[in-house]
Order: C-alpha cells, then structure tokens, then sequence
C-alpha cells in the first residue's frame, strides 16, 4: 500500500484515504473573459504531463478533507514531497 | 483437495437493512449500537474561535480529542456529547455549528481483539493508533470516524446508510 504524508495531518496514511485533484499550481485567470479561445483551451485542458517530477493536487478526503499539494515522480510513483496549499511550487 | 471455506456473505440483502441492536459477542469481540447521543459538525478558522462561541475547551491539534470533542481537520471538529445537550448556534459568528445527531450511528468494538477486528477494514495502523485519538478514515470503502477509546474499545462512527453493512462487515470479521 502505498504512504502519502499529509501535511495538515503531518503523517503518512493510506494512499485510499486521497483523491488525486490533478496539476497543482494552475491559476484561475482573474479575468476569463478577456482570454481567447485558444488561452482559455489552454487554461481548462492543456497539462504538462511530464515524465518524471511532477507537481499535482491531492485531497485528503476520508481524513482531514483538505487539498494540499505534492511532488510525485510519474516514473517510479514515489512521493518526493508535499506541502500545503498556498505554498509556493517546490 | 482442501475442505471449502465458509465466507458470510457481506452483501446487504433488504432484509439486513433493519440495523441489529442487538450486541454480538465472539472470539473476544463485543459489538454494541451505541444509543442515540447529541453530536454536532463544527466549522471554524481556529479552536480559540470555536471554543469562544460553544463555550467549551476545543482540541486544536489534528486527531486529538477533548471531553467529547475531536478535532478532525484544521478547521473541522466532531463533538459527541450527552442526549439532549445543545450547543449554541454561534449566529452571526464566522463558524458552522450543525446539529447531526440522526446522521449517523456509532458501533462499539470491544474487547481484546477489537485492534484486530477494525484493522481486518481499515488502512490505518491500527495498533499503533493511540488511545483517546480520532480521525476520518475508511473500513474498506465505508468512510467513518474512528475513535480510540482505550486498548480495547474503538468506537465507529458511521453514517445510518453505511451501518448494517459495516455491522455485517465487522461481525464477519469477528467470527473468522
Ligand atoms: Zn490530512
């Protein structure tokens, strides 16, 4: 089974306890709509999928219920890190 | 060839759907329905917040629990108190005080294989979490609130829909 820290929590639990919430650090345009078409495709659907560190969105659902953010490996699945929400990409 | 294994079905037919209250005892386990209580789901920014307006003490770290009081989330507290107890409401206070007595009901697990009993569900460490510590978690894919009383008592929190399934789950469980 795998671990995830959580950090408002502040242990490891239970990967089931979570809900992935997909690529952290994507802004909401504080005006959509003045973007184009094209920036706001951009903005709703357009991911960096990369292989290797990736930084996403989880939510401690079953447990303290608050989303945070974490670094993952895409390759391996292995956690490098998480952090609260809020905090700046690590 | 090996003698087939008898496995208690774990599915809810229509007519388990009546919650037994009935306790059951076996190898060691006692599950008991608690009776109803007064329980609330508390919302605030912080415990000195919430503790001004309900007028109690509010444990303020995540998985504690204080004179009927657990702190669930950074902003989220369960309070379990007497039949009949009422909060107030904290009107026009920035915080949530709900009344969700009916929402659910508890199951008690007693004895001294009560660890085993919720581990048999549930993805915690269950041996390792602490006396007088409760958090949200799962029993298998059940969400419930798990509330250590002692070494040999967990209480369950579960919503009423959940219940005879998580019953039938734990009973079956404790005659394996
Ligand atoms: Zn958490």
């Amino acid at each position: 089974m795998l671990l995830i820290h959580c950090p408002y929590c502040e242990e490891d639990r239970p990967e089931v306890e979570f809900v992935y919430g997909g690529e952290a650090h994507i802004a909401r345009p504080l005006d959509p709509a003045a973007l184009s078409d094209e920036d706001w495709e951009h903005y709703l659907y357009i991911r960096r999928n990369p292989r290797g560190r990736h930084h996403e969105r989880w939510r401690h659902t079953h447990g303290c219920g608050r989303f945070f953010n974490a670094v993952r490996d895409t390759v391996s699945d292995r956690f490098e890190q998480t952090y609260k929400a809020g905090e700046p990409r690590r | 060839m090996s003698e087939a294994i008898a496995i208690p079905a774990l599915a809810v037919a229509g007519t388990d759907l009546a919650l037994e209250s009935q306790a059951t005892t076996a190898a060691g386990v006692a599950l008991t329905l608690e009776p109803p209580a007064s329980r609330w789901s508390l919302r605030a920014r912080t415990a000195d917040a919430l503790a001004a307006v309900i007028g109690r003490p509010v444990p303020a770290r995540i998985g504690e629990t204080r004179d009927g009081l657990a702190c669930l989330g950074p902003d989220e507290w369960l309070a379990d108190l007497p039949a009949g107890t009422v909060l107030p409401d904290g009107a026009g206070q920035p915080v949530s005080v709900v009344d969700i007595s009916a929402r659910g009901v508890v199951i008690r697990v007693e004895g001294a294989g009560a660890a085993r009993t919720v581990a048999s569900g549930c993805p915690l460490d269950v041996e390792r979490f602490a006396v007088g510590r409760a958090t949200r978690t799962v029993y298998e894919t059940v969400e419930v609130i798990l509330w250590r009383e002692s070494e040999t008592a967990f209480r369950v929190f579960v919503w009423r829909s959940f219940a005879p399934w998580l019953w039938h789950a734990l009973k079956a469980c404790e005659r394996a």
